[in-house]
């Protein structure tokens, strides 16, 4: 049994046709990239599968138990962790409050000093507020909030976006060992090459259609594919 | 001076509620006049049968937390994706039924709770003469703005209010069940009202339509502060009872009006209000 | 007279229902007492109808919910009592109108401060406004306004000058007064709802932020409709004096303000006769209630319940719900739309080829350029010093990976945003800080990503909002010309709704249209205004295949009169459309070139694919 199945689903914004019949499977302890350009659906997939956008048609099921329709905050105490887009640490919290708001509804959630241990970089900021941290920093908080729930499945949205290249090359590192550790992970990313990087299987988005699924590995060996669905 | 401290006291304590109703919910509760009357007679009732001014304060907001939770989940938890003007409307006509529901009970005639017989009696503060209980207002307030902020800024809850205040989706995705600490927060901010009205019964009279008054006077005060905000609520509080109270000293017809020329000026110079951030959700 | 007299089936259409007004309001008088009512009764509620005339044009119309009319009642009502106890004359007519314009004066003063915000700020500020009326009224102006007491002793109306002058001292001359400032106060209404000003104020109700973007100035809509409702406000308060022959303080109640939103709910926002029929539910049942035992006192409160039901389950009210029902029942059914939503095609219909290909590159003179245009937010900077000029008939786009700052270059070029730094020319002239109405007015308009249109009204009333912003600058409050009379209004729209291929849809509500006829819609709303530039943000987002190659089409097709910036994130439609591409990445300008050239530009290829280190700005 794959860790998530999603099965033909179709997703709104309002009227607008967002996802059609977009089908993958995540199997337990892999990396799956999501590609596809600008406005392709990978957000909009991510959110469907966290429960932000309920899908009209199609289903979700993680470890076989359906979870489509359902609220983020139960899909979350499921064991599913999104780390959104533009990376939504609240500003007005310090990087401490922020980690424990994370925890709350875990049971056993990993203490802040944990997170320290691991992002030292956060321990010096702790009562910094949210909205003072680089954007690199706050990279590094939104990834430790998925962690603290110690969640089955991370999905990470767009992790290196408008970062510098130093702090980009950071945190692959820190995606790198979490690969390592065995974590089930699905990112999408513009950037490419870092997210075939990492990946062991990837899909491809465009106008809402899955129309690619394989191995980084095929997909490099096939250039022209990648720039009509990629590139310009 | 010290007049102006007691009744701002109470006004931040009522524009408290709102501002934290407003600021998590999203919705301006026009009925928050009516929870300070229903709170007032709530206490007159306590007072009637036990005697205790303490217990009148207890009932008080814990029968207005009774209440509010009631009016959040038969009525509001409708309206959170309703366009403002029908929350508006909604809460308006909560406060018409609250305020005749109280007059068909108790009729309309003025009531009165005495200040308790701890707190009777005059303070010579050497350069005045004071009751005593208004005094001890300034404390019970104080205390209770203190409590109030160590919920909001020491407690899970408070944790949750904060951040919800500033990113509800975030929230939800990290597991937490907002629409549960709205219930809370709505009942905590009706609390606050009901509180407010019993504290202030020894100090004016006990009629049905005494929110009214109560309610404009703190929106004057959300205004002047900025919505959403607890040190706005604070300030623009004090800042009220004071302009309510000196100016009432000069020349007394013109206190009411002088804070509604205040809360003109900050709305030109700084339409977000003293602490108010422009352009938050 | 003749010519009108030639005509009588058409005025008397025209005038129905002030016509079935007068019916019922001049046999009124011989049932009153047999539904238990009064004369007295009768002159209130059409006393508060007036004043709800007024208000349902700011709140049902507008939707500005205001709970401080009463200072407007009060104000009128005083004014007016005092000017005939002063006595500056002895004339109600002269009075009246003083406590009219006094109303408006003030409307013009708290309309200017309470506009500033919107939603519940605008309902706050009304409202604490309102009270501070009452309150200079009790103690500082008590000496002229009786403070708590009132005015005692207004006399009886007085009408006309020297021999055509008019005593009337009964109520049922009151009545007869009442009913005719009624009846002309209801046409005028009826005239405003039906004119452009009207047509604007029902748009501002619907999405204010899109008529301001087409280029009307909101502001001042907003400002003259408050002040048209504190006119009315004023003239029912002066009659409430000469009903009474005192002029009560509770006019300035909160209460009354409160009085007059529940009734204009109860009885139907929106349909200007909705608060008449309010009034005489609140006046009748208090009256009836009153006098059963048990449940005398009770009234009020039965009354709130229903408001809250009415609000909760039933917005309409009884008048709403009246001519709902009147629909269903007599009117055709509207013809079923004609089915749209082409099926969805999972593989792309074939790409047409390159407009570039058939074109030479546009020689025009610059009519659009940017001089380093900036824009930080806190330590972040969306848009870096970027430069770009735009020549006429030129069809240009604007591509980049997410985050770019597309976005927010194009909203400073709209003037939606500020730049930080930097100016925007149009022609030679710095328009940068003008705002997105007066942008418009000049001839830069905007369609947007996320559809702004006006949901319930007409594809034509869409489109009428956006020809009437042209043909009538940013404000002209045309209040007593019939709407559709205009020949050339009427053909802007026509020639609009043909250019968006929405001439079959013009009489269907936008909210029936399916999904791409609304984007459609929404392009239409921007070319309406004829701008000389055509900005349009993803004008393909969330439509199919299908109606992605049509919207190019159509797209191309208009493009042969304005020029076009175009942000998009597919790229069939960039490269199919565009003469020259401008590329953003980090905010910085990294390419602008024709169509090949920027295929073949390995920068832009390793921005989209990611290998970051070639491009990094230093």
């Amino acid at each position: 049994m794959s860790l998530l199945e999603v099965d033909a689903i179709n997703t709104f914004y309002g009227e607008a046709h967002a996802l059609f019949d977009v089908s993958m499977r995540i199997e337990p302890h892999e990396v799956v990239a999501l590609l596809g350009r600008n406005g392709a659906g990978k957000t909009t997939t991510l959110k469907t599968m966290m429960g932000v956008m309920a899908p009209k048609s199609g289903a979700i099921r993680f470890n076989g138990a359906p979870i489509g329709g359902l609220p983020p905050y139960k899909i979350a105490r499921l064991g599913l962790q999104l780390v959104p887009e533009e990376r939504r640490i609240i500003g007005g919290l310090t990087v401490e409050e922020n980690i424990v708001l994370a925890g709350l509804s875990e049971p056993k959630p990993w203490p802040p000093q944990r997170v320290y241990d691991m992002f030292p970089r956060l321990g010096e900021r702790r009562r910094s507020r949210g909205r003072e941290l680089s954007g690199g920093e706050q990279q590094m908080l939104a990834i430790a909030r998925a962690l603290v729930r110690e969640p089955q499945l991370i999905l990470l949205d767009e992790p290196f976006e408008g970062l510098a290249p130093l702090i980009v090359q950071d945190l692959l590192g820190i995606c790198r060992r979490l690969a390592d550790e065995g974590r089930t992970i699905v990112i999408v990313e513009q950037n490419v090459e870092a997210a075939l990087s990492l990946a062991q299987r990837c899909y491809i988005l465009n106008n809402g259609h899955v129309v690619y699924e394989g191995t980084p590995g095929d997909l490099r060996g096939d250039p022209d594919f990648m720039h009509r669905h990629l590139g310009i | 001076m010290f007049n102006g401290l007691t009744l701002g006291a109470l006004l931040v304590l009522v524009a408290m509620g709102l501002t934290i109703i407003f600021g998590t919910l999203g919705v301006v509760n026009f009925a928050h006049g009516a929870l300070y009357a229903v709170g007032a007679y709530a206490g007159f009732v306590t007072y009637e049968y036990t005697g205790s001014f303490v217990a009148a304060m207890a009932a008080g907001a814990i029968f207005l937390l009774v209440v509010g939770v009631v009016i959040e989940r038969g009525l509001i938890r409708l309206y959170y994706q309703r366009p403002p003007e029908d929350q508006i409307l909604v809460t308006f006509g909560i406060t018409i039924v609250l305020v005749e529901a109280i007059r068909a009970v108790f009729g309309g005639l003025a009531r009165n709770i005495p200040a308790p017989s701890w707190a009777a009696g005059i303070v010579n503060l050497r350069v005045t003469l004071y009751p005593t209980y208004r005094i001890d207002v300034l404390a019970i307030v104080g205390v209770s703005l203190v409590l109030l902020y160590l919920v909001l800024y020491r407690t899970r809850l408070g944790l949750i209010v904060r951040a919800g205040i500033e990113d509800q989706l975030m929230v939800n995705i990290l597991g937490i069940n907002v629409t549960r600490t709205f219930l809370t927060v709505f009942g905590l901010g009706a609390m606050a009202a009901g509180f407010a009205g019993v504290i202030n019964a020894p100090i004016v009279t006990v009629t049905p339509d005494m929110g009214a008054d109560i309610l404009v006077q703190s929106f004057v005060v959300v205004v002047i502060g900025g919505v959403g905000s607890f040190w706005g609520a604070v300030v623009g509080g004090l800042i009220a009872g004071e302009i309510l109270s000196l100016t009432a000293m000069i020349q007394p017809a013109y206190s009411q009006v002088m804070l509604f020329a205040v809360m003109a000026l900050v709305l030109i110079l700084r339409p977000q209000g003293l602490f108010g951030v422009e352009g938050r959700q | 007279m003749t010519a009108l007299a030639a005509r009588p089936a058409a005025l008397a259409r025209r005038f129905a229902p002030e016509i079935a007004l007068i019916g019922v309001l001049a046999v009124l008088p011989a049932i009153l007492p047999h539904i238990g009512g009064t004369y007295d009764i009768a002159n209130r509620i059409l006393d508060w109808g007036l004043f709800g005339l007024g208000f349902d044009l700011l709140f049902g119309f507008t939707g500005l919910l205001s709970f401080g009319q009463a200072a407007f009642y009060g104000a009128g009502g005083f004014v007016a009592a005092y000017v005939l106890i002063a006595p500056f004359t002895n004339n109600a007519v002269v009075a009246l109108i003083a406590g009219t314009i006094a109303a408006a004066i003030f409307g013009v003063v708290i309309g200017y401060l309470s506009l500033r915000r919107t939603g519940i700020y605008f309902a706050m500020l009304t409202l604490a406004f309102g009270e501070m009326f009452f309150f200079l009224d009790i103690s500082p102006l008590a000496q002229w306004t009786g403070g708590e007491n009132g005015v005692a002793g207004v006399p009886e109306p007085h009408l006309g000058f020297g021999i055509f002058s008019i005593d009337i001292n009964d109520p049922s001359g009151l009545y007869w007064l009442l009913v005719v400032i009624f009846v002309v106060g209801f046409w005028f209404a009826r005239r405003i709802v039906a004119s452009p000003f009207g047509a604007v104020l029902r748009a501002i109700r619907e999405n204010g932020a899109r008529v301001a973007a087409v280029g009307h100035d909101v502001p001042k809509y907003k400002l003259t409709v408050f002040v048209i409702a504190a006119a009315y406000a004023g003239l029912a308060g002066g009659l409430l004096g000469l009903l009474q022959g005192y002029m009560p303080p509770d006019a300035f109640y909160l209460d009354t303000s409160g009085q007059l939103v529940v009734q204009t709910i109860i009885g139907g926002a929106g349909t200007l006769i909705g608060p008449l029929v309010g009034a005489a539910v609140w006046l009748y049942l208090y009256t009836l209630l009153q006098n059963i035992a048990g449940i005398g006192a009770l009234w009020k409160m039965i009354l709130g319940i229903i408001f809250v039901l009415l609000v909760t389950i039933f917005r309409r009210g009884l008048c709403g719900g009246a001519v709902v029902l009147w629909r269903r029942l007599f009117a055709r059914p509207a013809p079923v739309s004609a089915s749209v939503a082409a099926s969805v095609e999972p593989t792309r219909a074939a790409p047409e080829p390159r407009r570039s290909a058939q074109r030479p590159p546009p020689t025009g003179p610059v009519v659009l350029a940017t001089r380093n245009l900036t824009k930080r937010y806190g330590g972040l900077t969306a848009v870096d010093d970027v430069s770009f000029e735009l020549r006429e008939g030129e069809i240009r786009a604007v591509i980049g990976p997410n985050g770019a700052g597309k976005s927010t270059f194009f909203n400073m070029l709209a003037n939606v945003i500020p730049p930080t730094s930097g100016t925007i020319e149009f022609k030679g002239d710095n328009i940068t800080g003008l705002g997105a109405t007066l942008v418009c007015q000049r001839g830069i308009s905007k369609s947007f990503q996320i559809n702004q249109i006006f949901p319930s009204l007409t594809v034509r009333d869409n489109l009428r909002i956006a020809v009437l912003a042209r043909a009538y600058g940013k404000f002209r409050p045309a209040m007593l010309r019939a709407v559709d009379r205009d020949g050339t209004i009427n053909a802007g729209i026509e020639a609009a709704a043909a250019s968006v291929q929405l001439a079959e849809r013009l009489d269907t509500p936008a909210a029936e249209l399916a999904y791409g006829e609304k984007r459609r819609l929404e392009i239409g709303l921007a070319l309406a205004t004829r701008p000389q530039i055509l900005l349009l943000d993803e004008p393909t987002a969330g439509m199919s295949p299908a109606e992605r190659v049509d919207t190019v089409r159509l797209l191309r097709r208009i493009a042969s009169g304005v020029t076009i910036v175009i942000v998009e994130h597919d790229m069939d439609v960039v490269f199919g459309l565009a003469d020259r591409i401008t590329v953003l990445f980090n905010g910085h300008k990294i390419a602008e070139d024709t169509p090949d050239a920027i295929q073949a530009n390995p920068d832009v290829r390793a921005a989209y694919l990611g290998s970051q280190a070639a491009h990094e700005p230093a």
